[in-house]
């Protein structure tokens, strides 16, 4: 039972890390980026070269999240900025962009699976149970995460000129706030968290050249049924990855899979606005 | 084909328009003919493959690329037919009479699921990228439900060494590529009729298209129906000819594969997205092997580069190259649409003495902002009824709530003696009622003409196959296209046109549609004076001479003394006043309303 809450913890944790910075693009931006999970694989492959450099692992996640930050400045400028107005075609264009980073690092690493080592090992005593030690460390870093973007939204100058934004950009543009710097930043700031996303992943799972890809839709979707909201999307990975973990333990993982891509879809048909707004 | 050198243009009658596909379709069936015997083996296979890839992508151009609807669930489809067959081949061996079984469950599982993705994604006021949600989740959960088949659906790995229909490779190319033969020239006959051009309206201006009268949503729906329908035939035929099916063909990453062959091909164009299909997958066949990754690599940076520079795709880019190196036949230009009086309709139900349009107490509130407060009125066939008051006043929102049944919170509105309940935009028009926006909108991609027959889509369904030489317009449109000088440009393009045509061209769409009640909201702002003189008289004819109810929203107080026939004054969501133009324009009510004394006009009330 404890381990189950555990578990609902955990998972909550991780879709929350891996989503978050998905809803800041989304949340100011309007536009689904679809390449989130090239920049989740660039942060897994971070970690691979820090580890290759003899690096100790933590040293991957301020790396991530230089690299991450770079790449977003890059994309924004030449893909995204000119398809604000087709918000559809961003869609496309930023999964194009997932392929060629997808076939980049293929070409440099191979297809091969690489592993990386855990930054802690195994299982540690906690209220009474062995749990994971490192999945434990993802609540508090999900936690961290939440409280810097909350000081970066609410406590900021650029945080509240991206309010303005959110709110009515057109107001915001009168106002003589640049929307264009306002989007270019979130972008960035977008791109780095998902690619130290990625990092901080490489510890549970393989890094391979596609390893982004199974996250995007789960993330895709929390992100839709949130909105532009934080406390919305912490939320939803914990309802849905609730869900998510339920389902997997008593029924199947298969079923497990797919249970936040049907809620979610199946709660945004009764209820557009899904977690927001209450 | 020799076409008469003329000065004149020549008249492209309506008989015309379908011999130049299907001409072009029957030559496309000699060439496979030759090319099923003359090919070399290799290549012969592959082209199978890309016929019928070719097919499913031309079902995503007719959803995405004419009507809007990114769909990456194509694959979906196509992985139901295949593996319809593939199951029945493998689990009760091949006969004909199962292969027929096998095509009908294909085809009938695929409907099925097509309905249900139709429910999920479209309805009245559903985002377009929700649709795009949808049709991204159902082939992943499709796939984890192969995934998950074990030893019945085989898993990661599929089906494979099942027996199939036993024909010869030649055969099969033949049938692939004539099975694409036919739907394209379908499709391209279909696009270019005048029922085709609702697909590009949907896409340009859904709410427009809904205010005339089309339940947009389930035209959607049905269209991917037929669309869910075709990609499952074709996955019917691969899994016969390739005797295999694998969890890859019904999968997500195979629907957007689909979608960057058609922008690559050139959205919207039909042939674009089969050349582009096919050349991309037959290249990938010879091109992949040598050079594994590059190949995947350069189509992904073509894809992204034509999405962020070339929206279009390439089909308009070489197509204009053509037309640079092919001098440009002449005597082709169609000739313009000619407008024709429809006979009045009977109105069965044009009782005088019951109001043409009845509120009683209706309300609306954003939370606990009440927008609109205890409004009740009648209004009679006749009557022109000008609704005043100053900015947020809640006029526009009455507007709504006349023309869409959901948007009221409470309250009651009949629309000749018709209660309208909780009904959509397009139930609204059916009792009658035809709503002008505040700003113009027009489908700025058509033609004046083609704006006009969509607008007439309700009334009289248009051909599915050719073009009509004529259109049928109630009196009172062509009236206003007269008076305006619209019906001497039908093929003019409406992006063209100035800001007043625009209005007078949408005014005439929602006269087309034959209304007994009119709601123009704010219908002459930014029209010049003249403009908006010619508009009054056009306002003051509707409703004494057709007997219309016309409801207007204006600021104008000297514009709306000189023609209404009564006025409601609305001030903070309710009615303080309703009367005769004299009494209204000269209370001090008004006065103290306008000049923004609320004390003075609450007292009065």
């Amino acid at each position: 039972m404890l381990n189950l809450g555990l578990d609902i913890a955990t998972t909550a944790a991780i879709l929350f890390i891996v989503s978050a910075g998905l809803l800041m693009v989304f949340g100011v931006m309007k536009i689904i980026n679809f390449s989130h999970g090239a920049f989740l694989t660039v942060g897994g492959y971070a970690s691979v070269i820090v580890a290759h450099a003899g690096l100790g692992w933590w040293w991957s996640v301020p790396c991530a999240l230089a690299v991450g930050f770079v790449l977003g400045m890059l994309v924004e400028r030449f893909i995204v900025r000119p398809l604000y107005a087709r918000p559809l075609d961003a869609i496309l264009a930023t999964w194009g962009l997932g392929i060629i980073v997808g076939q980049i690092i293929t070409l440099i690493f191979g297809r091969g699976v690489q592993m990386v080592a855990s930054p802690v090992d195994g299982a540690v005593p906690f209220l009474g149970t062995q749990y994971s030690a490192y999945r434990l460390i993802l609540v508090g870093v999900a936690v961290l995460v939440a409280l810097a973007l909350g000081w970066l939204v609410n406590g900021t100058r650029l945080g509240l000129q991206t309010r303005a934004v959110i709110m009515n950009e057109a107001l915001a543009r009168g106002l003589g706030i640049s929307s264009a710097r306002v989007r270019f930043m979130t972008f960035c700031t977008g791109a780095a968290l998902a690619s130290t996303a990625g990092c901080l992943i490489t510890p549970l799972a393989s890094v391979d050249p596609n390893m982004g890809v199974p996250w995007i839709v789960g993330a895709f979707m929390l992100v839709l049924v949130s909105g532009s909201s934080l406390v919305s999307l912490a939320v939803a990975s914990l309802v849905l990855g609730g869900a998510q973990v339920l389902v997997s333990t008593f029924v199947n993982p298969v079923l497990g899979g797919l249970t936040i891509a049907v809620l979610a879809a199946v709660l945004l048909r009764f209820r557009p606005e899904g977690f927001a707004r209450g | 084909m020799a076409e008469p050198v003329s000065t004149l243009p020549l008249a492209r009658s309506a008989s015309s328009s379908w011999k130049g596909p299907v001409a072009i379709g029957i030559l496309a069936l000699v060439i496979l003919a030759v090319g099923s015997v003359s090919l070399p083996t290799f290549l012969v296979n592959n082209m199978i493959r890309a016929f019928l890839y070719a097919a499913v992508a031309l079902t995503v151009d007719v959803l995405w690329g004419y009507t809007g609807i990114l769909t990456f669930g194509q694959s979906a489809f196509f992985g139901i037919g295949a593996y319809a067959a593939g199951l029945i081949f493998t689990h009760e061996g091949f006969s004909w009479s199962l292969a027929a079984a096998a095509l009908a469950a294909g085809l009938g599982v695929s409907w099925v699921v097509s309905r249900a993705v139709g429910w999920l994604a479209f309805y009245h006021g559903a985002s377009p990228l929700y649709a795009s949600v949808v049709t991204l989740v159902l082939p992943i959960v499709l796939v984890q439900g192969i995934y998950s088949g074990g030893e019945f659906t085989g898993s990661s790995s599929g089906l494979s060494g099942f027996d199939s229909i036993d024909i010869p490779l030649e055969a099969w190319f033949f049938i692939a590529g004539a099975l694409l033969t036919v739907l394209a020239v379908t499709a391209w006959l279909f696009v270019r009729s005048d029922a085709g051009r609702l697909l590009v309206a949907i896409r340009e201006n859904e709410s427009r298209c809904e205010y005339l009268g089309i339940d947009v949503s389930r035209y959607k729906a049905r269209l991917m129906d037929i669309c869910a329908v075709i990609a499952a035939f074709a996955g019917f035929l691969f899994a016969c000819v390739q005797m295999v099916v694998a969890p890859e063909y019904a999968g997500f990453v195979f629907g957007t594969e689909l979608v960057i062959w058609v922008a690559l091909g050139g959205r919207g164009s039909l042939i674009g997205p089969i050349v582009g299909a096919m050349l991309i997958d037959v290249g990938s066949a010879y091109l992949s092997g040598n050079l594994p990754y590059i190949w995947t690599l350069l189509v992904g940076v073509a894809f992204v580069v034509v999405i962020v520079a070339m929206p279009r795709g390439l089909a308009p880019v070489v197509a204009s190259a053509v037309r640079r190196a092919v001098p440009r036949r002449r005597g082709t230009a169609p000739r313009p649409v000619a407008f024709l009086a429809a006979k009045p309709r009977e109105k069965a139900d044009a009782d005088a003495t019951r109001p043409a349009l009845s509120l009683t107490n209706v309300q609306k509130h954003f939370g606990s902002l009440k927008v609109l407060d205890g409004i009740s009125f009648d209004a009679h066939a006749g009557e022109l009824l000008s609704l005043i008051g100053p900015n947020g006043a809640g006029k526009s929102t009455l507007m709504r709530c006349i023309a869409d049944g959901a948007e009221r919170s409470s309250g009651r509105v009949t629309i000749g003696g018709t209660d309208i309940g909780k009904l959509a935009p397009y139930d609204c028009v059916a009792l009658g009622v035809g709503r002008k926006f505040q700003t113009a909108t027009v489908f700025e991609s058509m033609s004046v003409a083609e704006a006009l027959r969509i607008a007439r889509h309700r009334v009289s369904p248009p051909s599915k196959w050719k073009r009509d030489a004529t259109l049928e317009l109630p009196q009172p449109a062509l009236d206003v296209l007269r008076l305006t000088g619209l019906d001497r440009i039908p093929e003019r393009e409406c992006r063209y046109l100035s800001h007043g045509q625009k209005q007078a061209l949408e005014l005439a769409m929602v006269l087309a549609l034959e209304p007994r009640t009119v709601l123009l909201d704010e219908p002459t702002a930014g029209l010049t004076k003249q403009e908006r003189t010619q508009i009054g008289e056009i306002f003051v004819a509707l409703s004494s001479q057709y007997r219309m109810c016309l409801l207007l929203v204006e600021h104008d107080l000297e514009f709306v003394q000189q023609i209404s026939s009564r006025i409601i004054v609305l001030h903070q969501g309710r009615i303080v006043m309703d009367g005769g133009v004299h009494d209204v324009v000269h209370s001090d009510l008004v006065r103290a309303v306008y000049a923004g004394e609320t004390h003075a006009a609450e007292n009065a009330a």
